[in-house]
């Protein structure tokens, strides 16, 4: 069990051992997303991806980046959700910091990932498809699913289904790494 | 005053991201084996409880409320293609974001493989409106607009749905003793 402890440290000690950790996490996540929603609006995080791309468009190619349909609705990187990504920096360094156990530089997850410039490929490809996929459908994991089905969303249960459906048929053709 | 609030949400969220685990790659893909339902049911968990906070409060406050369009074919091959990257990268555009706080040295490359996948949409989007985000949408929908029942009823009985599932579902199914991945 050395290296998934890594992953998921448990230095929080618990006085209720029963109740299990993903319960408590859980339940603090649950505060967490009514807060947001009662304070400023739900969480999200992948629209921050194109917004981080119209900045970039608006220092070299301006003109392009006045015409580009999509960089003009998405606007500039100053909104509420620019610093939830910034936060989510933050809070992972933090709670690695103050862990017991250190995060792996890398895992493998796949069989095929045999040195780190594959490793590096899964993760590089797997985060185009992500946001590609985000964008398309208008959200990601937090947005859609977490935000989403919170809100009762009709489109957050349908992005979820069609997530975990594709993600676990994904995971079982390219078969498991050891 | 958002953008201080946002702040500190983002970071208690990367806490709890890290503290459960979902920003390790080997854990989002032991989820996606049905190896070990820890992340999931702590997503469960956590849209049990805030879909019932978020609508009981609304009762008695003014809530933030932002439903997203329910466009189909745009939202469902979206949720394809997004599962495909899932599985391939085990990182979702926040967890990688939390991974590179931790010091991952992957997520780096999960977060300029999901700068690109955003420039790609980018380049695209005027080509793909017409056809895949305009036909098929059914507007700001919700399953308490589906069902015509009230929202604080609806949310009420998906969080008992969530929580039943996931107190009767094992957590961890251990396959021949063993079901974990290594490390390079």
């Amino acid at each position: 069990m050395t290296d998934l402890t890594a992953s998921t440290p448990l230095a929080v000690p618990r006085a209720a051992t029963k109740f299990p950790r993903w319960a408590t996490l859980g339940i603090l996540f649950g505060l967490l997303s009514t807060a947001a929603i009662a304070l400023y609006g739900p969480i999200g995080v992948s629209g921050t991806y194109p917004r981080f791309v119209g900045a970039l468009f608006r220092r070299v190619l301006p003109e392009y980046a006045a015409a580009n349909p999509y960089l003009v609705k998405m606007g500039s990187l100053l909104t509420p959700e620019t610093m939830l990504v910034v936060g989510l920096l933050i809070g992972g360094f933090v709670a690695a910091q103050l862990g017991s156990a250190r995060a792996p530089a890398l895992e493998t997850v796949h069989a095929g990932e045999t040195t780190p410039g594959r490793r590096y490929r899964d993760a590089f490809l797997g985060g185009l498809f992500i946001l590609f996929g985000a964008r398309l459908a208008g959200g990601c994991t937090s947005g859609h699913i977490i935000s989403g089905i919170t809100q009762l969303a009709v489109s957050g249960v349908l992005f979820g289904a069609a997530v975990f459906g594709s993600g676990m048929l994904t995971a079982r053709i390219i078969k498991g790494g050891r | 005053m958002s953008l201080v609030y946002a702040l500190l949400v983002g970071i208690a969220m990367g806490v709890l991201i890290q503290r459960v685990g979902a920003s390790s790659p080997a854990m989002i893909l032991r989820s996606l084996r049905l190896q070990d339902l820890t992340i999931i049911k702590f997503m469960a968990t956590t849209i049990a409880v805030g879909t019932v906070g978020v609508y009981v409060l609304s009762t008695f406050l003014p809530m933030h409320l932002d439903i997203k369009p329910t466009y189909l074919i745009g939202v469902i091959a979206g949720g394809l293609i997004f599962g495909i990257g899932f599985a391939v990268g085990g990182y979702c555009p926040g967890t990688c974001v939390v991974g590179i706080g931790e010091r991952r040295k992957d997520a780096w490359f999960a977060l300029l493989g999901g700068i690109t996948g955003a420039l790609l949409f980018t380049l695209v989007y005027s080509l793909i409106e017409a056809p895949l985000l305009k036909p098929f949408n059914y507007g700001k929908i919700t399953l308490a607009d589906l069902v015509h029942a009230p929202a604080v009823v609806v949310a009420i009985g998906l969080a008992a749905v969530l929580l039943t599932a996931v107190t009767l579902l094992p957590t961890v199914r251990a396959r021949n003793g063993e079901a974990r991945s290594s490390q390079v």
